[in-house]
């Protein structure tokens, strides 16, 4: 279980998180669901270690054992398909970057370089480089923005396979329908309805 | 017509056209000075390839060629591998920035010549011309590193935090390709300033195996012909130097 415990998180005059309490379970595929802005976004980055809470606590979450996808890829314009998967993986581990790329359908693409790729394509493949970072939870944000909902269907059951325990941020119809649990939030203060 | 910039005489038209500019530039002086005019103020190309390759049949111009591309290479590495970690400290602590980049402008700004006659007075006359070339390149580099590691893209710097790669891989999958465009640009800049103020510091020390001491005997001489084919010389080699350059980071970037 995820535990807020009074989260509060300013931007200047903006308020992010105003003591904000839940709980969170940490098992199956959870979406969040809210209007844009509201704070999903900056709740993961959290979880990830990657943003502090001003105050309030955060329990039953390790940032160093989360995987986050963010918003944008974020792919590295020098490393090929391939090289981007391999690059996260441990040294003895890194001939399993094939069968990332398959979980995500990006076999055959391994030589290419990130300017050559479609924006889903893209998306694809910062996925499956999350993926094999993996840990104890996956955080991932708009995983199928740019991504057909028949191949995001099929991606998301890979997902759950996995059995690792993941939060989602999505806007898109398939990942909502298809998560354990959706959550509706709105904000800012990001609130969970 | 070809109009491709391959195009071998699309290539060879602009170096034609200055070697007939200097033609005829010799050609107006020897019809205006009389006597040896135009082999002492400016003689013909074909005077000057002449001399070359009577030179170059000398043992003496070849150890003097290699002597001095030894010392140029030498403070080239020295300069590059001094700006790079200057700019590595002057990015991470402040009061290194604060203590050490007004010194290293100082360096850019000062006029070479009293940095070869103060070196001169520090070391031997050998060493003058590596120090210099260093001290030439290494504002250059300090200049190029620093502002490509201020401008690494943070969301990448943030994404090697999140996806725990630790220093090294950092550096060399996000730091080193980030500011390799910037880097490069610098080092192809800095080995002309490195050949052009090396071989000036050789021609005020006079190291007796270097272009710059053959530099000053033929201008002392007044052997013009002999001063135009080492100007040359020192010219094609660094030309030759910046392609090699580019030529192997061609085939690098090519390979991945």
């Amino acid at each position: 279980m995820i535990i807020l415990d009074q989260v509060c998180l300013s931007y200047g005059e903006k308020t992010v998180m105003d003591h904000l309490s839940a709980q969170l379970p940490a098992e199956g595929i959870l979406a969040l669901k809210g209007p844009s802005g509201c704070g999903k976004t900056t709740l993961l980055r959290m979880l990830a270690g990657l943003v502090k809470p001003q105050s309030g606590a955060i329990r039953g979450c390790d940032p160093r054992k989360t995987a986050i996808l963010f918003q944008e890829d974020r792919l590295l314009p020098w490393r090929t398909v391939e090289q981007q998967i391999q690059d996260v993986l441990p040294p003895g581990r890194r001939g399993e970057a094939s069968s990332w790329l398959e979980r995500v359908e990006l076999s055959g693409e391994e030589k290419r370089w990130p300017g050559e790729l479609s924006g889903g394509m893209g998306r694809r493949l910062a996925l499956a480089r999350a993926l094999a970072l993996g840990g104890e939870l996956l955080l991932l944000d708009e995983p199928f923005a740019g991504v057909d909902p028949e191949r995001a269907a099929r991606i998301l059951e890979r997902i759950r396979a996995l059995e690792v325990p993941t939060l989602l941020v999505s806007h898109e119809e398939t990942a909502l329908r298809l998560a354990d649990r959706v959550i509706p939030v709105e904000g800012p203060p990001l609130r969970f309805l | 017509m070809n109009h491709s910039p391959n195009n071998p005489i699309r290539k060879l038209l602009p170096p034609a056209f200055w070697l007939g500019a200097w033609q005829l530039a010799a050609f107006l002086v020897d019809r205006s000075v009389s006597g040896r005019g135009n082999e002492l103020l400016l003689p013909y190309p074909l005077t000057v390839a002449r001399r070359l390759l009577e030179l170059a049949g000398e043992g003496a111009f070849w150890g003097s060629i290699f002597a001095t591309l030894g010392r140029i290479l030498a403070g080239m590495v020295l300069g590059t591998l001094a700006g790079a970690l200057l700019a590595a400290l002057t990015c991470a602590l402040r009061w290194a920035d604060a203590l050490l980049s007004p010194a290293i402008r100082v360096v850019r700004a000062a006029p070479v010549v009293s940095f070869i006659l103060l070196v001169l007075l520090w070391t031997g006359k050998s060493t003058v011309p590596v120090v210099i070339s260093a001290l030439m390149v290494l504002p250059v580099i300090w200049g190029a590193v620093g502002q490509g590691i201020r401008s690494v893209d943070p969301k990448l710097l943030e994404l090697a935090r999140a996806y725990r790669f630790g220093r090294w891989k950092t550096l060399r999958l996000v730091y080193l390709p980030s500011l390799a465009p910037s880097f490069k640009a610098a080092a192809a800049t800095s080995l002309g300033l490195a050949w052009k103020s090396g071989v000036a510091a050789e021609v005020l020390c006079l190291p007796e195996r270097s272009i710059g001491f053959h530099i000053y005997r033929s201008r002392q001489y007044l052997e013009t012909p002999e001063l135009f084919a080492w100007t040359v010389m020192v010219v094609a080699l660094s030309l030759l130097l910046e392609g090699l350059l580019r030529r192997f980071w061609g085939g690098k970037e090519r390979g991945g």
